[in-house]
């Protein structure tokens, strides 16, 4: 399917319309189409980079859980620090299971950025960018599906999911590119099917009668908003299969699994995350909320946050490795920002963007390292400081997307992906 | 309460009641029942409220001139029917209301319209609706909120026609009971985190400003220092929230309202700055005036009367351009609510009139409509001229020269889809409570202490789903008894002639507000001529101009 028809409910083929339809009817035409989307996914798969970005709203409390302080009277806090599977990276005692994983994954323990607002702060860290209100930045999960998404031919899956929010949009790249939102990982995804009466006679009938208002609307308006609605409904038309259904169902998953990943919405969410990634979707995030912890931070994190977190990316990092999925699916860990090395009197932290920590790996970067460090108390960065936008280009980088890669924006001007950022030759060669 | 004292509560109607109700009958003559055979009348002049000079009209044109663009040729009859039943209304025409309108060759129908709209029962509840989003959000508050409460006071304030000044400087001051006066709720919704996100929240919506940046340092781009922020802040010391149980029917003690009240504070506003000094902050407004220290003051009450101080244009200013955005799509200065020197607005003459003869109206909304709709750039076509060779087709987003397109809001499109298929009649349940379950699948809010939410209304896979294959289009379609679809099939019965032509025109207009055009209507006819069971036709025709752009677009 080339990308103008995939483009428009108009634009389906009707080879590729009957496929739908006789998928729906489990005929021996559904089996074929079935059988050659296989075949498909697995050819690509052997190359297609992924990223599942494990996405912590609130501001997570980086002191309590990657970069810990026994040694600081005031700002310590009660956690100890654990031995873990990289040689001499300490991590929380809380995070038992990911610290037998940890020579997977590199600590950035020295992140240094200006945005402590949530919107800001989550703005920045999936764009790169600091509001403005010129333009509206693309999320970076959006470019890196224009970007390698769309090398896929065939394919039925969006390319950029979130999971349990929304994420942050496509920007002025468009709503064809803005993530599909699974609101709940543990439900059947709504309304896949049409109603009982709608045959597939009936629904060419619609699919051809919208086409044409479509049409006509669009070649009178001109419209990018027209032309965004005709490609989301095409989008959605392509998921409309048992298929679909299926893959983002994890009843399938054994027992022992979904008890590894733990059952809730996070740990059930990197659990689809892998599934996802297997299927070639390129942009995965799954989100954990809750960090926004300015009181009773410490009861939060070791009762409820940490277990919870600790479950699902452990059993994500091991399950991508074991399949031999975790050299071309890179990992990230963050949030909007860190959260303050002072206490407040109400035992919680406030929000911290001067000096916190990121974790990266997988996608074939170099692995269980620690990079940059905060001083004794955790107030400021004591080695290497490392931007959001070097970050960014790490990220850019290790899927293999250009690093010269940029847009036009809407009132004319260049927009690069990567803007100022070095990628960091610790992880990347 | 003190907030009420000396102020009027309502206002004299500006519009001549006599000139409304005349109006009202008009419409009422033209919306008789359709027969079978009727067409579109031959398109009456452009009459799009020209026989009076909009003071707007020469400053856009003056500013579409120096740009050299081409400005859209003026809406048609049937764009602009959609566009102010949805602007003003909150939802599209019915059938007979387009019937109507676009039936009539009266002068002056379009300024009528307005004035018929703007004097119209729903008009008081979409605006009360669109403003509780705007002060306190759409997700669930918590049992201490009582949202229904605060958007009926709301209604209210817009049915009264009560001056904005007056209506800020209220909610801003609310005292009382949240069930008992409604705009309590506004600050009662905020109050946490020190109050923080009532500060950010009073600043953008009613002074256009945002200052939450500096809540955590000085404002790089403008003059906004950290201390402004908690300046502000500090205004909302002494505030009392204290939750009231009564008796409830089964005899037990339970929660019953919140009772917020002020009082007397000499308490400051502290924060951090970032070398890691404690400020203190007194409350302070924006242009530096601070307040008195004493029993008698009662520090909202001040802020509420600088906020609403004739002197300053913050007030008008932010409300032009919200309100503009709201009806362009788009503000003179954009985010609508971050107006200052380092944001310019892309016509910054056209935003001062339009502010000063706001405030000179006595902050009359229903006037700042008018200006608005009847202006050449609410009245311009979706449609871009073609310029020319050159690319782009002269439409500038910051010009005003071509109407924007505009996702409708979920409430606007509920009720749309309503209007439409007027699913709610078959079901029998209450539309209120259909109206929330399905609205709540669309909005989904975070949990941060900002407040925000992302409204993941426009267009993504799971909403166009649900717009596809959801309960609610089944529902509109199923041709239940009560449903327009089953009153399109009864009435086509009873006629003598032609039901196919009449029943197509009927959908066309109950989705779109238009006729067909010949091309969509000789499709339709083939359609229903090449398959037996019409019902099901019709209820395709029907599903595809629900889901489609021009539906859901406000153009």
């Amino acid at each position: 399917m080339t990308s103008s028809n995939m483009a428009s409910p108009g634009g389906l083929s009707r080879r590729h319309f009957l496929g739908h339809m006789a998928a729906t009817s489990l005929s021996i035409p559904a089996l074929e189409f079935f059988n050659t989307l296989r075949a498909n996914a697995a050819d690509v798969r052997k190359k297609h980079r992924s990223c599942i970005v494990l996405w912590m709203s609130g501001g997570p409390s980086h002191l309590d859980i990657w970069d810990l302080k026994p040694d600081s009277e005031k700002n310590g806090g009660p956690f100890r620090p654990i031995a873990t599977s990289a040689p001499g990276v300490q991590i929380s005692e809380h995070m038992p299971n990911t610290a037998k994983q940890m020579h997977h994954l590199n600590i950035l323990r020295s992140l240094d950025s200006k945005e402590g607002n949530h919107d800001r702060g989550t703005y920045l860290m999936h764009t790169g960018y600091v509001p403005n209100p010129t333009v509206i930045h693309p999320g970076w999960g959006s470019s890196c599906a224009l970007e390698l998404g769309s090398q896929l031919s065939d394919f039925n899956l969006p390319h950029c999911v979130s999971i349990n929010t929304p994420g942050v949009g496509a920007g002025f790249l468009g709503m064809s590119y803005t993530p599909f939102m699974v609101q709940n990982p543990n439900a059947p995804i709504a309304n896949l099917k049409p109603p009982g009466e709608v045959d597939e006679v009936r629904l060419e009938r619609r699919l051809r009668m919208l086409s044409q208002v479509e049409n006509q609307f669009i070649g009178q308006r001109q419209s990018q908003m027209a032309v965004d609605h005709k490609a989301v409904y095409s989008k959605t038309i392509r998921m409309m299969n048992p298929r679909t259904k299926s893959i983002f169902s994890l009843d399938s998953e054994p027992a022992a699994v979904r008890e590894a990943y733990g059952k809730g919405s996070f740990g059930s969410g990197c659990l689809m995350a892998r599934r996802l990634v297997e299927e070639g979707v390129t942009y995965v995030e799954v989100a954990l909320g809750g960090w926004d912890t300015h009181t009773n931070n410490f009861d939060a994190l070791s009762k409820r946050l940490l277990p919870e977190l600790d479950k699902g990316m452990s059993a994500l990092v091991a399950d991508l490795a074991s399949r031999g999925l975790l050299d071309t699916t890179m990992i990230v860990w963050m949030g909007e920002f860190g959260r303050t090395p002072r206490i407040n009197q109400n035992a919680g932290r406030d929000h911290w963007p001067r000096s916190w920590s990121v974790v990266m790996g997988g996608g074939g970067m170099k692995s269980g390292q620690v990079v940059g460090s905060t001083d004794k108390d955790g107030v400021d960065v004591s080695d290497r400081p490392i931007g959001v936008m070097d970050m960014i280009a790490t990220m850019t980088k290790t899927m293999g997307i250009g690093m010269d890669t940029q847009y036009t924006t809407p009132l004319g001007r260049p927009l690069k992906i990567v803007d100022g950022g070095k990628p960091l030759p610790e992880l990347v060669g | 309460m003190i907030a009420r004292e000396g102020r009027r509560i309502g206002r004299p109607c500006r519009v001549s009641a006599a000139a409304a109700a005349g109006l009202v009958i008009t419409l009422v003559i033209l919306a008789k029942p359709a027969t079978a055979g009727d067409r579109p009348a031959p398109k009456p002049p452009m009459d799009a409220g020209s026989e009076r000079e909009n003071f707007l009209d020469p400053l856009l044109e003056a500013a579409w001139k120096d740009a050299g663009v081409k400005t859209a040729a003026p809406a048609s009859d049937e764009e602009f029917l959609r566009r102010a039943y949805l602007d003003l209304l909150g939802r599209i025409p019915s059938v007979e209301e387009a019937r109507s309108f676009l039936g009539t060759r009266e002068s002056g129908k379009r300024v009528k319209l307005i004035e018929y709209l703007l004097n119209h029962v729903d008009f008081p509840k979409h605006f009360a609706t669109e403003w509780t989003t705007l002060l306190i959000g759409r997700s669930n508050q918590g049992r201490r909120i009582d949202r229904a409460a605060l958007t009926a006071w709301l209604r209210k304030q817009f049915a009264a026609d009560r001056p904005w000044n007056d209506v800020v400087y209220d909610l801003v001051t609310a005292t009382g009971s949240n069930r008992e006066n409604g705009a309590v709720n506004y600050t009662l919704a905020h109050l946490e985190s020190e109050a923080v996100p009532l500060t950010a929240r009073t600043t953008r919506l009613f002074l256009g400003q945002q200052i939450q940046c500096t809540q955590c340092h000085d404002h790089p781009n403008n003059d906004w220092k950290q201390s402004d922020f908690w300046g502000i802040n500090a205004f909302f010391r002494g505030i009392k929230a204290e939750e009231k149980n009564a008796t409830n029917a089964a005899g037990l003690e339970t929660y019953d309202h919140t009772e917020l009240r002020d009082e007397p504070s000499t308490a400051t506003a502290r924060f951090e700055r970032r070398n890691g000094m404690m400020g203190v902050a007194f409350p302070t407004f924006l242009d530096g005036s601070k307040i008195g220290i004493g029993d008698d003051v009662i520090r909202r009450v001040e802020l509420g009367k600088m906020i609403v101080d004739p002197k300053s244009d913050l007030l008008p200013r932010a409300m032009a351009n919200r309100m503009w955005a709201q009806f362009m799509g788009r503000g003179f200065v954009n985010p609508v609510d971050d107006i200052g020197p380092h944001n310019v607005a892309a016509n910054p003459e056209i935003l001062d009139a339009l502010a000063v003869a706001f405030r000179d109206s006595k902050y009359d909304v229903k006037q700042l409509i008018r200006w608005i709709m009847t202006s050449r750039a609410y009245q311009a076509s979706s449609v871009a001229q073609r310029a020319g060779g050159s690319k782009g087709g002269g439409q500038d987003e910051g010009l005003f020269n071509v109407m924007l397109l505009r996702p409708m809001t979920p409430e606007q499109l509920f009720d749309s889809l309503l209007t439409a298929t007027e699913a709610h009649k078959t079901a029998g349940g209450r539309d209120d409570a259909k109206r929330e379950a399905w609205l709540r699948q669309f909005l989904f809010a975070f949990g941060n202490d900002e407040g925000d939410e992302a409204t993941s209304f426009q267009g993504t896979i799971p909403q166009s789903l649900m717009m596809m294959n959801g309960e609610l289009m089944k529902d509109a379609l199923s041709g239940k008894s009560g449903s327009f679809l089953a009153n399109v099939l009864e009435q086509a019965r009873k006629q003598r002639r032609a039901p196919a032509p009449y029943m197509i025109d009927e959908i066309y207009l109950a989705a779109l507000s238009r006729f067909p055009t010949t091309k969509e209507r000789n499709m339709a006819m083939q359609y229903l001529q090449a398959f037996p069971d019409s019902l099901y036709v019709l209820q395709d025709l029907f599903w595809a101009l629900l889901n489609s752009n021009e539906f859901i677009l406000i153009h």
